[in-house]
Order: C-alpha cells, then sequence, then structure tokens
C-alpha cells in the first residue's frame, strides 16, 4: 500500500514538473511572441498633416477660399532613423497647386546631432521651419515677405543639414548649419519685371556653387521660455553663362559673381503669468536680404519705369512682431479657450527695382480653440503701401500710388 | 563721461559673462531633474498647443515625438522624457 502511494505521489511530482516545464515553455514563447510584435513595432508608419478653408471678404470681394491641405507622412524605423515628407495641396490664382513641401530623412546620430537630407525646410528664421502650418499659424495668412507668393526667403530646398540641442548648464543651444542648392537669380529673360529677385524654386541648380547657411537659437532660461535666434545664409545665385549669349549688345552682361547674403534675427517668448491669468506669447523676426549690384536688361518700353540697361540697389527686408494672449488660467471654460492675437508686419522690396513695393500690414484676430490643434480664426487685416503691380505699372519713382485694403477673415484650421 | 560709458559696460559683460559661467557650471542635473511633464508642457508650447497624451497610441508617440525632436532641437533626454510621459498618460 505504502509503494502504491509512493507510486502516485512520484508520478504526480513528475506530471506537476512537466506541466510546470510545459506552461514555461508556452510562457517563454508568448514572451517570444511579444517581442517579436514589438520589433515590428520599431518600424512605424503614420498620417498626419494639417489643413485650413475660410472666407476673405473686402468691400469689392467676398470668397471661399481654400487655403491648403497638407497631408505629411511620417515613417519611424527604430528611435533614430526618420523620414517625413509634406505635400501641399491648395488653390493659388485660381489654379490648384500641388508640391512637395518638403521630402527628407533624419538619422540621430549621437545625442545634439542629427543628419538630414533631403528637401528640407530651410532653418531660415523660425516662422517658415516651425510656425507655417495652418494650425500653428495663430493667424490665417503669414507675416509680409515670409508667405510662398513672392517671398523674400527660403523656404525648402534640397540639401544636407546638420542640426541638434546642446544643453549649457540651464540654458541650451539649438543649432542648424546646412548646405542647399541656393536661389536662383532672375535676370528678367523670362519675366522682365522680375529681373533682380530671387527664386527659390531652382532645384535644378542653375549653377555648381551651393548657398551655405546656420542658425543658433539660444534659450537663455531653464524653463525654455524665451528663445533668440540669428540665422545667416549665402549664395551665388547667377548662371555661369550670360543669359544674353545670343544678344550681341548685351553679351557682355553676366551674373556669375552676383552674391546673396541674407541674415535673420528672430525672438520667441511663451509665458503663463498668473497675475493675468493667461499665456502671453511674442514673436518676431526681422530679415534683411543684400544682393549684390548688377546690370539688368529692359528692352520693354511700353511705359515701364526703366528701359535699356539699368541697375538698382537691391537691398529687401521684412519684419514682423506678433503678440498673442489667451486666458488659460481662468475658470469659465469658453473663456479659456478664447485667444487674442496682434500682428504688424513690413515688407520693403528694393527702390529702382520693377517690383518695387512698400507694404506695411497690421492684423487683428480672436481665435476660439475648440481642440489643442482645431482652430476658428477671426480676424480683420489692413495692408497698405505699394503693392508690386501699382509701381511697375508707374511711369516714376516718385508718383507711385499707395492704396489701403482691408479685409475680413473667418478660417478653421485643423491639426490632423 | 567716457570712463563712465566704459565702465558700465565692463559692468554689464561681466555681469553677461558670470550669468553665462553660472549656467554653464550649475548641475546639468537641474535639467536632468525634470519629469517629462514638466519638458512636455515647456517645449511643446514654445511653437504650438500642448497635445493631449490619449490622442494618440504609445508607438504614434514614439513617431510624433521623434519628428519633433529634430524639429525643435529636444536632445535625446528631453525627448526620451516626453515619450514616457506620454506613453503613460494615454
Amino acid at each position: 500500500m505504502r509503494q502504491k502511494i509512493i507510486l502516485i505521489l512520484f508520478f504526480i511530482g513528475i506530471s506537476t514538473t512537466y506541466a510546470q516545464t510545459s506552461i514555461q515553455e508556452q510562457l517563454d514563447s508568448i514572451k517570444g511572441e511579444i517581442s517579436t510584435l514589438k520589433k515590428v513595432e520599431n518600424s512605424h508608419f503614420m498620417l498626419r498633416g494639417f489643413a485650413q478653408f475660410g472666407l476673405d471678404a473686402s468691400s469689392d470681394n467676398v470668397s471661399f477660399n481654400m487655403t491648403s491641405f497638407n497631408p505629411i507622412l511620417l515613417w519611424r524605423l527604430g528611435n533614430k532613423f526618420l523620414f517625413e515628407s509634406e505635400i501641399e495641396m491648395e488653390y493659388m490664382d485660381n489654379q490648384y497647386n500641388l508640391s512637395l513641401g518638403y521630402a527628407n530623412a533624419s538619422y540621430l546620430v549621437a545625442n545634439g546631432i542629427t543628419i538630414k537630407v533631403g528637401k528640407i525646410l530651410v532653418p531660415f528664421g523660425v516662422f517658415g521651419e516651425k510656425l507655417h502650418p495652418s494650425w500653428v499659424n495663430k493667424l490665417s495668412d503669414a507675416p509680409l515677405g515670409l508667405g510662398h507668393d513672392n517671398g523674400m526667403l527660403p523656404m525648402a530646398d534640397i540639401g544636407v543639414e546638420i542640426r541638434g540641442g546642446v544643453q549649457l548648464g540651464l540654458s541650451k543651444l539649438s543649432y542648424s548649419v546646412y548646405t542647399v542648392n541656393g536661389p536662383r537669380l532672375k535676370d528678367g529673360t523670362a519675366s522682365q519685371t522680375e529681373a533682380g529677385m530671387l527664386s527659390y524654386e531652382n532645384f535644378n541648380d542653375n549653377n555648381k556653387n551651393k548657398a551655405i547657411g546656420s542658425r543658433l537659437g539660444f534659450l537663455p532660461f531653464s524653463n525654455s521660455c524665451l528663445e533668440i535666434g540669428f540665422s545667416a545664409y549665402y549664395a551665388k545665385p547667377g548662371a555661369a553663362t550670360s543669359p544674353f549669349a545670343n544678344d550681341t549688345v548685351n553679351m557682355d552682361i553676366n551674373y556669375k559673381d552676383v552674391k546673396a547674403v541674407l541674415s535673420a534675427i528672430d525672438f520667441s517668448f511663451v509665458k503663463t503669468f498668473t497675475p493675468i491669468s493667461g499665456l502671453i506669447d511674442i514673436k518676431s523676426q526681422y530679415n534683411n536680404s543684400a544682393i549684390s549690384d548688377a546690370t539688368y536688361v529692359n528692352p520693354d518700353t511700353t511705359g515701364m519705369i526703366k528701359t535699356g540697361r539699368y541697375t538698382f540697389k537691391n537691398n529687401s527686408n521684412a519684419f514682423y512682431l506678433q503678440v498673442a494672449y489667451r486666458p488659460t488660467l481662468v475658470n469659465n471654460k469658453i473663456l479659456k479657450n478664447v485667444e487674442f492675437v496682434g500682428r504688424y508686419s513690413n515688407y520693403n522690396m528694393p527702390l529702382g527695382s520693377l517690383w518695387y513695393s512698400q507694404q506695411s500690414q497690421l492684423s487683428y484676430g480672436i481665435n476660439y480653440w475648440f481642440s489643442w490643434r482645431t482652430v476658428l480664426k477671426l480676424g480683420y487685416q489692413t495692408t497698405s503701401g505699394v503693392p508690386a503691380a501699382m509701381s511697375m505699372n508707374s511711369n516714376t519713382n516718385m508718383n507711385m500710388a499707395t492704396n489701403t485694403v482691408n479685409i475680413f477673415q473667418i478660417y478653421l484650421a485643423t491639426g490632423l | 563721461m567716457e570712463n563712465k560709458k566704459n565702465r558700465i559696460v565692463y559692468i554689464v559683460l561681466i555681469i553677461l559673462f558670470a550669468y553665462f559661467l553660472e549656467n554653464c557650471t550649475t548641475a546639468k542635473d537641474t535639467i536632468a531633474k525634470k519629469t517629462g511633464t514638466q519638458l512636455w508642457s515647456e517645449n511643446c508650447i514654445r511653437c504650438h498647443n500642448i497635445p493631449t497624451p490619449v490622442d494618440f497610441s504609445d508607438p504614434q508617440w514614439q513617431t510624433i515625438v521623434l519628428h519633433m525632436q529634430v524639429r525643435a532641437n529636444l536632445t535625446a533626454i528631453e525627448a526620451e522624457k516626453i515619450v514616457d510621459f506620454m506613453k503613460n498618460s494615454n
């Protein structure tokens, strides 16, 4: 009897051990599957983006406006590789435009060093790189001179960039150095009225030179509420050969030695103040563009300012200051989602050029945030000065008419 | 008069230099001690509103924060803490 009991206990012991081993094996197998699944998650694709739709109303025109729909594709491989691409879809001048805003690959080489290749957003100032998405921009359009239409600054270009953030004690340094194809100098052969302008749509480079640039941002306080940035950009935008090679009168003119030097200072201050129960957000950027002297040709004699050969001091500048306040600390659920914005911007293009323009703009807005990324923007904007089209049609620089345009704007913007 | 001006300039420069030194020497650990919550609220708001953690899943946050690490030049520690915070709060 005793032997039987011992045998039974022996078999129970063995089967229990076997069962435990079996459970352990199953657990190991499940763990293996989980880790495999985790490895699959290391590669991740996602679609984001932003969109804006609205209405512009002036004294003589009321127009619905689909300003943008920009899907952004993100693909992450592990924790160090990221591919990002933005597709820009918009209506401009009654035409549907589809373009590649940017498409690049980033690799985190080490802490504080990221290398980026492809079509990059040029880190010149901060507006173009960080603040342009419609759900980030607190007003429905860009400040003068910083938009896509005849903007004086590089927005995106093809090249290589090294960037990163470095901790300096309580402060922080944000840096970026890059080399890109650079702009192309418009020589006036395609459009006489744009001679001397820079075109940043120069994806097949017109010469062997590369533009170089850098931005340094200093964040002195440990809470990163203040950032002051300095940007510089140098390029030789002229083609290697004369555009008038077949013109016996002007074949001596070429632009290969023309230089463009751009510089900018940007400022950002964002902080919540308890005494005023809300968040203050101040952004500002001053940009300057200096292109060395060159001789341009305008054969058209139909009432333009300049005919024949002419030159001008090719300097432009643009500035904006934006202040926003949102009472985030008040208890009222509606009021804490309301934001008040004011912005002043101006843009001065070179006097003596056929595209001379001098404009200033005041914009006021009241925004209502439905969520952190969806906003209804109500705005009123006054733009005054000499628009480019007017200066081109005037017979003399001294007689350029100024005009004022007031626009009421309602826009809905969302981050997707 | 000129001397007085120079003296003021020197004093301002010394204060700035002392401030810079103070920043460089005092403890990187102040940043290291910051929580993910702090870094999330301090860094996102520099450009846009602070996102809600529940809006995205863990892998999505990892991708989004990597995107922002590159765009906003966040350090590796900042990005890591923000991701951890997002993952633990969604």
